[in-house]
């Protein structure tokens, strides 16, 4: 018998088929559910590069000409998941076909309308990355926070002065104990005057008693040599006491002047820290209109922080951490290519308000130095509810070494009414109404910012209440208002820009705060100052006989040394041998 | 999952060669550890069907792979990202960049080439280790596994009853 052994194919033909019909399910599933595919896709690459979650109502597509329609787009704030950084109501585009087959991303024209910044969200969104740097959007609020607009305490102030007339008079007392010993030891050793007396005595009869010969004579000189020895020690005692004397008169009238002005200075203290206390509310501008400012900043600053992040995160593979599982998406295009992403044109509706401000935008993409071309922005609006003249343009590329950019903006007449300014119980501020004029120019080298801007605020209605004397003293100031022109700084990081604002009004206020200030402690004031007063005086009046009584000794110690100057020149020596030689010359004559 | 189970014992204890089973296991690996919708794993569906592989196996392997997939999900990256970021390599990631065919493959992607070139690597590893283990069951094991009484115990239970149903 003969055995036929069958050997199997090693392909499985029904198994292409299988796959051919795997294939097609997929295709379909893909064609059928696109739109719900492109919303999660979006979702999640929006996202990533936004740091936080982003939500998005509906997606619709069509195929010729493959034209996309995203409704309901909101973009989660990162650094407050309870707002949207951006919210678009509606956004259509055209996909260029060709440049998709290639990779690539191109719109020929983008349509968004109904965008609106920082809107309150349903929900918390969730952040993927929290910012590195916290949103400029606080600073203004965190320094109201910190504005105290409680009446400097003259208490506390005094307590936290490191009071100089204690320690005055404390130094003084210890510089009175010290000279003292020193005078008093050299005092004993002084010439009293019934020494010098003595002396003159002693001086009197050596001339004038009678020498009959030379021995007499030599007795004679030999005591006048130890008179003046003994002089000549007292002068060197004197010389002492006076230097000690002097030096610790000095010393003293140094120790007495600091005690004098001790109390003074202790009060001038205590007024400087008052003045301290309020120098917070001298940038009362800042915390005033910072926070309108910064919302004016806010749309004016749009194309930088809104986009920038994004264009950069798109560009830094290295700038996102990907949520786990998703990864990173590397791009490799060459200088000369084409950009992956680019819209070459787009229409965005920004609605601030009730009315619309169109800004067109051309070359959005995050590869500009593949493209050669900036991305360029422009927003005009005239005469509408908000304001009668807006006019905005700049431009933005992002280069190897950052962002660099440029814009200026005019805005005319923008009708600021019932905007509140302070809503703290120690003072509340409401701008009724007022007029904005604003112009402003800014530029941006890799990442930095820098520029300057006017805000004038004319027609200012201003309602305020205060609580206090000190925060009426601000309340009142505000209310007298009518116009007020702000200027600011701009400069810092792009994400974390430092805003600068001053007016007079900071400087009006500064003074104003000051004297009211010290006009309400006066009371207080008065009573510590004649405290220190009395502490300084007391000590003085106890101290200054003394003083007086050693510049008397000091005095007396010039007349004393002035006598024994006198009695040291005495020219003893000449008269006695005159004499003696008178004496021998009528012996010898008697002989002769 | 206990069909699937049961269809997997069937094939161990089958005619099914040992070499089927290993490039099974390697291909649900495959598709198991690197991201589902790509290019590449049609790719490897086509040979897994269209060849005598073992289905049963691919599948169950793709299966378990998929749940470790998740676990390696940073290892991939990681792989990924240096690959890519390997300064070397740039030209040739710029050429295959430019062109849209590999644009498409998605291996710009760090989890997808770094989840390929893993289990790549591990593919020739993991053949030769299912071949053996496969070989070492059915010439040691299976008559000494069926006279278990756990295994005893089994075969009256549903999964038996699916497993005989199969077997016709």
């Amino acid at each position: 018998m003969k055995q036929h052994t069958v050997r199997r194919s090693a392909f499985r033909w029904p198994g292409l088929a299988a796959f051919l019909a795997i294939v097609v399910l997929i295709t379909a599933f893909s064609w059928l559910l696109l739109d719900s595919i492109l919303k999660w896709s979006l979702e999640r690459t929006i996202g990533t590069l936004n740091g936080a979650e982003v939500n998005i109502g509906r997606v619709e597509h069509q195929w010729v000409p493959l034209t996309i329609r995203v409704t309901d787009i909101q973009v989660t704030d990162p650094s407050q998941p309870d707002y949207n950084r951006v919210l678009i109501g509606d956004v259509s585009g055209a996909l260029s076909w060709e440049q998709l087959l290639l990779g690539r991303v191109h719109f020929e024209e983008v349509v968004s309308t109904g965008i609106r910044v920082h809107s309150e969200r349903q929900s918390p969104g969730e952040v993927y990355q929290l910012p590195e740097k916290s949103e400029v959007g606080d600073w203004f609020s965190d320094k109201a926070a910190d504005l105290n607009l409680s009446l400097p305490s003259v208490d506390d102030a005094i307590a936290r002065v490191d009071l100089h007339t204690p320690a005055a008079i404390e130094s003084a007392k210890a510089a009175y104990e010290t000279q003292q010993q020193r005078v008093t030891a050299v005092l004993e050793q002084l010439p009293s005057k019934e020494t010098l007396a003595s002396y003159e005595e002693e001086l009197k009869a050596l001339s004038e008693g009678e020498v009959k010969t030379p021995a007499q004579l030599q007795e004679r000189k030999e005591h006048f040599a130890k008179l003046k020895e003994r002089f000549a020690a007292d002068k060197k005692a004197l010389e002492e006491f006076k230097e000690v004397t002097s030096s610790a008169v000095a010393e003293l009238k140094a120790e007495f002047e600091k005690v004098k002005a001790a109390p003074q200075h202790d009060l001038d203290r205590v007024g400087e820290l008052m003045q301290l206390n309020s120098e917070g509310l001298t940038e009362i501008t800042a915390v005033l209109f910072g926070e309108q400012a910064r919302r004016w900043a806010d749309y004016m600053l749009l194309a930088y922080e809104q986009l920038a992040p994004m264009l950069q995160k798109s560009a830094d593979e290295t700038a996102i951490k990907p949520p786990r599982g998703e990864g990173i998406w590397f791009s490799f295009t060459d200088a000369d290519a084409p950009p992956d992403f680019l819209i070459k044109k787009a229409r965005t509706e920004f609605a601030v308000g009730p009315t619309v401000l169109d800004v067109n935008w051309q070359n959005i993409t995050h590869q500009h130095e593949q493209l050669g071309q900036p991305t360029v922005f422009s927003a005009r609006g005239e005469n509408n509810a908000l304001w009668s003249l807006l006019q905005l343009n700049g431009e933005l590329a992002l280069t190897a070494e950052g962002f660099d950019g440029r814009q200026q903006w005019r805005v005319q007449g923008v009708n600021l009414a019932q905007t509140a300014l302070s809503e703290r119980s120690e003072l509340a501020a409401t701008l009724l109404s007022a007029l904005l004029d604003s112009e402003g120019n800014i530029a941006l080298r890799d990442g930095q910012f820098d520029g300057n801007a006017i805000l004038r605020l004319a027609d200012m209605a201003i309602e305020a209440h205060a609580d206090n004397e000190w925060a009426q003293v601000i309340a009142t100031a505000l209310a007298s208002l009518n116009r007020l022109d702000i200027n600011a700084d701009i400069k810092g990081a792009l994400m974390n820009p430092d805003f600068s604002l001053r007016s007079d009004l900071d400087r009006q206020l500064g003074q104003a705060l000051k004297t009211a200030a010290l006009d309400a402690a006066g009371p207080k004031l008065d009573a510590f100052k004649q405290k220190l007063n009395a502490q300084s005086g007391g000590f003085l009046a106890e101290h200054q006989d003394q003083l007086g009584q050693w510049s008397q000794l000091l005095s007396d110690a010039e007349g004393r040394e002035q006598r024994l100057q006198e009695l040291l020149e005495t020219q003893f020596k000449g008269q006695l041998e005159d004499k003696v030689k008178d004496k021998l010359k009528g012996l010898l004559g008697g002989n002769e | 999952m206990l069909t699937l189970l049961a269809r997997f014992l069937r094939a161990l204890n089958s005619e099914s060669g040992a070499w089927a089973l290993a490039i099974a296991f390697v291909l649900g690996m495959i598709m198991g550890f690197t991201p589902l919708w790509r290019v590449h794993n049609l790719v490897i569906l086509l040979i897994a069907l269209l060849f005598r592989v073992n289905l049963s196996g691919f599948i169950l392997s793709f299966v378990i792979c998929s749940g470790i997939a998740y676990l390696l999900d940073p290892l991939f990256h990681q792989v990924g990202f240096a690959i890519l970021s390997a300064e070397s390599w740039q030209p040739v990631w710029q050429s295959m960049y430019s062109s849209a065919f590999w644009r498409v493959v998605q291996f710009h992607h760090t989890i997808t080439l770094g989840s390929l070139v893993i289990s790549l690597a591990f593919a020739p590893i993991l053949a030769l280790v299912s071949f053996w283990v496969v070989s070492q069951y059915r010439q040691r094991i299976q008559t000494w596994f069926n006279k278990l009484k756990i295994v005893q115990a089994l075969k009256a239970n549903r999964f038996w009853a699916i497993y005989s149903d199969l077997r016709g």
